[in-house]
């Protein structure tokens, strides 16, 4: 589904990724974890089209197709989510408004008609219901006032009606408390099937009891300097990540 | 070089005009208006805008058009525009007062007479005033009684139809609402036509003890026609004054709306939107004169430009001596969304009592990248995105309309608007 070849990339003058090689499959769930600034948001950044970030080299590609050719929304259309890991708050947007605008931009890609506005609300509460989410969030502006734990849901609440083809969550386990990363990872195991992949861009190995990955990926330096199974994750979480950079700068 | 208004030829337009009882008031304004000339850019209050085009488009009427008859307004167009909003309509049509207009609008607690029922005194002051006194063919007085609280708005339709001929129109409405009555008033303006039109109106607004005015301008003139437009308003004791004020047309559009707080406990809520396109040119003069304490002013406006347009806002409050206990605030916020968009933004104060609280801010901005790229990462094409984050922007001023039925109404004028200036491609 997604190929990632020798990718580097870089914002103003720094390059941060370095010639990044990742492969995930249809029905794959990718954990990508790694130190502060070893690039994770940047790779995530990459994948859903922000325009800072420049690639210098490599490819990526998304069912055949090139991924990097494409503006941010057509990526969204085409059934990409960046789950990201600092939403942002945009005061007097309503957040039902954006949803059903998200949903018909998509629609309308697959030649499918509008959502009709009753069938919206009753997904959307039954998915709200799902994640323990107070349906009044729906009438809220997108994120506006909402606690760090609330953005995080709403990222989830928003993949679960939009229903990506592949998901890219970066850091949504962050900062949350029990309740709220059981509903994260209630909304990603409901995600998953084998038409799907999901990366989990995590910090902790805490997610990953709740969410098992099938490949657990380590970015240090702006590459991938180490991939297994989940157990690799259950190590970082003994033994931090300084024995993997002290490994990769040998 | 601020062009010269042929005062000769307005001598001679103000001669024809029907005789009234508002004959040598207009005579008597057209000499002050010629001992004082017309605004220049050497004026402080004028230093952004420029009338030149205004007093040509005077001048060719003067020397045409003001001989002629002056044309009706097609009476569709303006059944069309009185059945958007549900009101008491009272229609000024290319200057005219309709006269059957004034019959239906008397409604429980309303009274509508001609400005020629009686005998008047008018004020002689500012140039552009006096302008509209000399060329007035007639004006409305409307008063609501005490305690009185209408069932409607009292809507005052104010349309120029510029398509036969280059035209110039006064407007001037006199409103009183008597003590502890409580009304809605619209000043709406339209115009059409391919030709030149230049339109000046003055409306005064007095509010009794407990009154409260809620009061919505909506200016949507023609992107060629060009207007001046003042609103006094003199508050009372306790009294209160809620006003929106939304201008989406017209070429150069200069607004001054002046309010005195008159008694204690008065309170003005003033709240005003521009959207300016290539050409525009809006410029919003306001001043509000804290007489006495305690008394609160509250006023936001909110400007999005786009293309070569220029817009202006110079809010103003002064607080006389004794004014004790005055509150002040005076918001700005713009918009800029493209580079050859300029606003002009001053917050002024001058301050002459002790026991007072002022602020003030000003921002000038452009869309915000990162939650332009949110929406997009969400499957909305930049333009929708740009719509949204525009609309909400301009939201905050429709939300604080008084007038709750009119409220949808904006709402849809501000997206039409809105759609239009993403649409027409300016540079974002
Ligand atoms: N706008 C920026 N300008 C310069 N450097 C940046 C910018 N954004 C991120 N970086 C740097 O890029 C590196 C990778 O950042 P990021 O991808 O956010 O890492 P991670 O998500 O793994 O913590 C960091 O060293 C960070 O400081
Ligand atoms: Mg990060």
């Amino acid at each position: 589904m997604l190929q990632i070849t020798d990718l580097k990339a870089r914002i103003g003058d720094a390059e941060i990724l370095h010639g990044l090689n990742l492969q995930v499959n249809a029905g794959e769930v990718h954990a990508i974890m790694g130190p502060n600034g070893s690039g994770k948001s940047t790779l995530a950044q990459v994948v859903a089209g922000h325009d800072a970030y420049e690639v210098t080299a490599g490819s990526v590609t998304y069912n055949g197709t090139d991924l990097l050719a494409l503006e941010p929304e057509e990526r969204a259309r085409e059934g990409i989510f960046l789950g990201f890991q600092y939403p942002v708050e945009i005061p007097g947007v309503n957040n039902a408004y954006l949803l059903k605008a998200a949903l018909n931009a998509r629609r309308k890609h697959q030649g499918l008609d509008e959502i009709d506005a009753f069938e919206f609300l009753k997904l959307a509460r039954e998915k709200m219901a799902l994640l323990g989410m107070d349906p009044k969030f729906l009438n809220r502006g997108v994120n506006e006032g909402f606690s760090g734990g609330e953005k995080k849901r709403n990222e989830i609440f928003q993949m679960a009606m939009l229903e990506p083809t592949l998901a890219v969550l970066d850091e949504t386990d962050s900062g949350l408390d029990i309740d709220a990363l059981r509903a994260v990872a209630m909304g990603v195991n409901a995600l998953r099937s084998p038409e799907r992949a999901i990366i989990l861009v995590t910090h902790y190995q805490r997610l990953l009891d709740y969410v098992e990955p099938d490949y657990v990926h380590v970015l240090s330096g702006g590459r991938i300097v180490r991939s297994g199974d989940k157990s690799l994750a259950l190590e970082l979480e003994e033994k931090g990540y300084d024995w993997l950079r002290e490994a990769a700068t040998a | 070089m601020t062009s010269r208004l042929a005062i000769d030829a307005l001598r001679d337009a103000v001669a024809r005009l029907p005789d009234n009882r508002l004959s040598a008031t207009r005579l008597a304004a057209l000499d002050h208006l010629q001992g004082q000339g017309t605004p220049t850019t050497a004026h402080e209050d004028w230093k952004y805008t420029d009338l030149s085009d205004v007093i040509d488009i005077s001048n060719q009427w003067l020397a045409h058009s003001a001989q002629e008859r002056t044309p009706d307004v097609a009476a569709d167009q303006i059944n069309a525009l009185k059945d958007r909003i549900d009101a008491y309509w009272l229609v000024i049509a290319n200057g005219q007062v309709d006269e059957s207009s004034v019959a239906v609008a008397q409604a429980a607690g309303i009274s509508v007479s001609l400005l020629s029922d009686a005998d008047v005194a008018l004020d002689f002051d500012a140039p552009l005033a006096n302008l509209n006194t000399a060329l007035l063919r007639d004006g409305l007085r409307i008063h609501v009684e005490a305690d009185a609280q209408p069932a409607k708005p009292i809507g005052i339709l104010i349309v120029d139809d510029a398509s036969s001929a280059v035209g110039v129109s006064q407007a001037r409405v006199e409103i009183d609402l008597a003590e502890r009555s409580t009304a809605s008033l619209i000043e709406h303006h339209v115009s059409t036509g391919r030709s030149r039109h230049y339109a000046n109106s003055i409306v005064r607004l007095v509010l009794g003890d407990h009154a409260t005015a809620r009061y919505v301008r909506i200016q949507e003139r023609d992107s060629g026609h060009s207007q001046t437009g003042r609103l006094n308003v003199r508050m009372g004791r306790d009294s209160s004054f809620e006003h929106s004020a939304f201008d989406f047309g017209g070429k150069l559009i200069r607004n001054d709306l002046l309010i005195d707080l008159c008694g204690p406990g008065a309170l003005a809520t003033f709240t005003g939107l521009y959207i300016a396109v290539e050409g525009q040119h809006i410029d919003n003069h306001t001043r509000v004169d804290h007489r006495v304490g305690p008394a609160k002013s509250i006023q936001e406006y909110r400007g999005i430009l786009a293309g070569a347009t220029r817009c202006v806002w110079n809010g103003k409050a002064i607080v006389h001596a004794g004014a004790d206990g005055t509150d002040a605030e005076q918001a700005n916020h713009n918009l800029l969304l493209s580079e050859q968009s300029e606003i002009d933004a001053k917050p002024e104060l001058e301050i002459y009592a002790d026991d007072v609280k002022c602020s003030h801010g000003t921002t000038i901005g452009q869309l915000d990248e990162s939650a332009l790229y949110y929406l997009r990462t969400r499957g909305l094409d930049r333009r929708h995105a740009q719509q949204l984050l525009t609309q909400a922007f301009a939201q905050s001023i429709v939300d604080r309309v008084s007038i709750d039925l009119l409220q949808d109404t904006l709402r849809e004028m501000v997206a039409v608007r809105l759609s239009k200036l993403i649409e027409g491609d300016i540079g974002l």
